[in-house]
């Protein structure tokens, strides 16, 4: 056993020695994501890992945990070494979560180091093309028969469907709202006739609106989009101060030490600003947003607390 | 029409197009030989290497690892019984029987050739009804979802080779095992006792447990010079004669058909189709009593039906873009990230690409029949490796499959919980092909079934109001009225004949 020891120092020291030496990152780094392989959270965090590795100097892996609305990759991450080496690309429903669920494996805000936010981007209120003239009219048409008008949603607890709910409560509405299994579900339900409003993002609606199939009511963001400046936004039409915008974003464990958090966040930054990573996450509806790590705990932080409310004030389930 | 598939085909034949079209079908066929590891696992690592691609060559790479493993997906369930991809599992049924008959060549001939053909059907549908099918598919709702998975219920009740109690016990069973998770229309869990189920049971590991893992426990515990017996690889062995050739021809058409129906409608797919094709045979068969021996229309059909199902698939996507399944999100994804819209405008703001793909389509499954037919022989020969060598193998890579597919450690536990659950069903004489039925089939009733309701306000009678829900009510009232007079009357010339 002594013996085993004796020789088994050295070797640790020898191990240990280069990380002691060298400069942070000196081995493959992670980005974990709770989706599954293929989806928008997989596609980003490809994105970034890609451009980060560049420069990092490191091989950057991606390795998707999905499971429970992304929760079972957040419980995993927040249990990691902060060494730096584990980051989490993390998504609106981490802030949806922290509302939905009665309990949860892990601290939604202090459980983690935020790095940076990704993009941001709102949602898009839909119906098929001449069916309402404007929002006004779709609330109105709402109002005037409770539960008449069907949004669908793609999932219970998604931020599409307490977007959805969040708009009937501001605006005193009554909707019936119709789970399907993803974005693209409840829009190919709009397009049959079968529901008569998506809330989506971009993504899913544009392609539409842009072939004339659907007409894009409102937009969810408190101001007008960059991207579609025409749209009016739904604060400035049926809800004053309405304003959901949904995000990607880096975060960590907790613990991390400054300088390699900043590091980190340096590389996220630099990143975004390649025009080849910006340009692609345009492409998938969002805003390159570049934030500090306080900018994103406050957003975080500002979303549980409007869907903790949409959640006990719609009576939705929590798990 | 041919002004643009040919448009298409110009766009495929050039060279550095040609070799995507290849390498993306070559590397689908490996994959969905590997058991566990899905196309869309290859698709996700393959992203990034998209971006720099043109589009269109991006669209023909992905798209053939997803028709490519649908291919692949038949070599190991024929002869390990272990199905590559969920599709392949109602291949297992007939192909592995076949194979421990020494007829593997065979069997992975008829595979590939009705693979072939049904692929061709798929793309001949696509190219010349894909509107007229995208518009059949909008009218399908939730009542119309409701009610055909009701009569595919129906018709598959008959799927398993022993007896009928036995087979609806299973179905059973597997609609019970797809309800754990969350509740789709109201989001409370069912049966979570971990936070790894909250999504449910993994299908692949379902399908790895019951069939690769379980039949790994029992071939070790049979004697290791079970396969010590020569095995033929000479290519007298591997065609079809005239005769089994002509008794394929209905069995690929009708599978063909039922593939390519349920390839277009979003949320249904390939291994649905294949079930379906597999449950229709037997219904029709004149000799229902081979099935589950190595009969090979039982093979024939389900295998020409998913690889019609895959590429009909692209129905949606291609017209409407919407997708219909995760794999299509994903091929979606790298077209978004290429700058390009899909949506309905795809056709005529992109014909390149739109027809290019189609062509390639074309293309990529005469490719497929070339690769896979002089690859027979060289499959076969991995059944001289003796199992006590195979089989250890063959578990390690169920595992890292499974693994890769979420990085669950769960997931894989479960697939070796479930391989002893049908090892114990088999000494039992149940039936594992049932259990998957109900498993996809389950949940897709109950999450259209209760939006039915939700949508209809409990109405019952939107399923009678509808035209086409009301056309599959029928069918199933026929298939009930049918099985009930036809076992009536059977057991009439039973007594008849014992008198």
């Amino acid at each position: 056993m002594f013996r085993k020891l004796i020789t088994a120092l050295p070797l640790a020291a020898a191990l240990a020695l280069p990380a002691v030496a060298q400069e942070f990152p000196d081995r493959a780094l992670r980005i974990v994501h709770g989706f599954g392989a293929g989806g928008n959270a997989d596609t980003v965090s490809r994105i970034m890992a890609e451009e980060m590795s560049k420069t990092l100097g490191q091989p950057v892996v991606v390795e998707s945990r999905p499971g429970a609305g992304g929760t079972v990759a957040s419980g995993y991450v927040s249990k990691e070494d902060p060494d730096g080496y584990t980051m989490q690309l993390m998504v609106g429903g981490h802030a949806v979560a922290a509302a939905l669920y009665n309990s949860l494996p892990y601290e939604s805000v202090d459980g983690f180091t935020f790095i940076s936010t990704l993009g941001q981007f709102p949602f898009m209120v839909a119906a098929r093309s001449g069916e309402y003239d404007s929002i006004g009219a779709l609330i109105e048409a709402a109002k005037a028969s409770p539960g008449s008008v069907k949004i669908g949603h793609s999932g219970v607890g998604s931020t599409q469907h307490l977007t959805g709910e969040l708009l009937a409560l501001r605006t005193g509405a009554e909707f019936l709202h119709i789970p399907y299994k993803g974005g693209a579900a409840a829009s190919t339900a709009l397009m049959g006739g079968e529901v008569d409003v998506v809330i989506d993002t971009g993504t899913v609606i544009r392609p539409q609106a842009e072939a004339g199939v659907y007409d894009i009511l409102a937009i969810t963001s408190g101001e007008r989009w960059p991207d579609a400046p025409d749209v009016p936004t739904v604060s400035e039409t049926v809800a004053d101060g309405f304003d959901v915008v949904s995000w990607t974003g880096i975060g960590m464990p907790a613990g991390v030490p400054d300088d390699i958090a900043d590091k980190i966040r340096g590389a996220v930054h630099d990143a975004l600003a390649v025009p080849a990573v910006s340009d692609k996450i345009a492409s998938l509806g969002a805003k390159p947003s570049p934030s500090s790590g306080e900018d994103m705990t406050a957003l975080i932080e500002g979303q549980v607390a409007v869907w903790t409310d949409v959640i006990a004030t719609a009576g939705i389930e929590k798990r | 029409m041919l002004d643009q598939f040919l448009l298409g085909l110009s766009v495929v034949m050039q060279p550095n197009v040609l070799m995507y079209a290849f390498f993306g079908v070559f590397l689908g066929q490996l994959i969905g030989v590997l058991p566990g590891v899905g196309a869309i696992t290859a698709i996700s690592l393959l992203l990034p290497v998209t971006f720099y691609l043109d589009a269109t060559t991006s669209m023909i790479l992905l798209a053939g690892i997803y028709y490519g493993s649908q291919y692949g997906g038949s070599i190991a369930s024929i002869l390990m019984n272990l199905p590559g991809t969920p599709s392949s599992v109602v291949t297992c049924l007939e192909g592995y029987p076949l194979a421990q008959n020494n007829r593997a060549g065979l069997a992975l001939f008829v595979a590939a050739f009705s693979s072939f053909l049904g692929g061709m059907v798929g793309v001949s549908i696509l190219v010349l009804a894909a509107i007229p099918m995208t518009v059949i598919a909008l009218k399908f709702g939730a009542p119309e979802y409701a009610m055909l998975v009701i009569l595919g219920l129906l018709a598959a009740s008959m799927i398993g080779t022993g007896s009928q109690i036995r087979s609806f016990a299973m179905v059973i069973l597997g609609i019970a095992l797809g309800l754990v998770g969350a509740d789709a229309t109201t989001g409370y869990y069912r049966f979570v006792a971990m936070p790894e189920l909250a999504d449910g049971i993994s299908l692949v590991s379902l399908a790895m447990g019951l069939f690769g893992v379980s039949e790994v426990i029992r071939n070790a515990s049979r004697r290791p010079a079970a396969n010590a017996k020569p095995l033929s690889v000479s290519m007298r062995d591997v065609i079809p004669t005239r005769a089994q050739a002509r008794s394929l021809a209905f069995p690929i058409v009708r599978g063909s058909s039922i593939g390519s129906f349920f390839g277009a409608l979003p949320g249904t797919g390939a291994a649905i189709a294949s079930f379906m094709a597999y449950a229709m045979e037997r219904r029709f068969s004149r000799s229902p009593e081979k099935f589950g021996t190595g009969h090979l229309p039982g093979l024939a059909a389900p295998e020409s039906a998913n690889n019609a199902a895959s590429q009909t698939g692209f129905i949606p996507t291609l017209t409407l873009g919407v997708p219909g399944d995760a794999v299509m999100a994903l091929i979606i994804g790298a077209l978004i990230l290429n700058g390009i819209i899909p949506g309905p405008r795809l056709m005529v703001d992109q014909p390149e690409l739109f027809w290019g793909v189609i062509a390639s389509f074309f293309v990529g499954n005469i490719i497929l029949l070339l690769i896979n037919i002089p690859l027979i022989k060289l499959w076969v020969l991995l059944l001289r490796i003796p199992y006590q060598k195979l089989y250890p193998m063959i578990v390690i890579m169920i595992c890292v499959g499974v693994y890769s597919h979420r990085t669950s450690v769960t997931d894989v536990l479960l697939t070796l919980a479930f391989g002893i659950l049908g090892y114990l069903m088999k000494n039992y004489r149940f039936e594992p092909a049932p259990v998957l039925l109900g498993f996809v089939l389950g949940p897709l009733l109950e999450d259209n079934f209760r939006r039915t309701m939700l949508l209809y306000g409990g109405d019952f009678t939107v399923f009678l109001t509808r035209p086409i829900s009301a056309v599959l009510v029928a069918f199933s009232a026929f298939l009930i009225v049918f099985a009930i007079w036809s076992s009536v009357f059977d057991a009439r010339i039973t007594k008849r004949s014992t008198k």
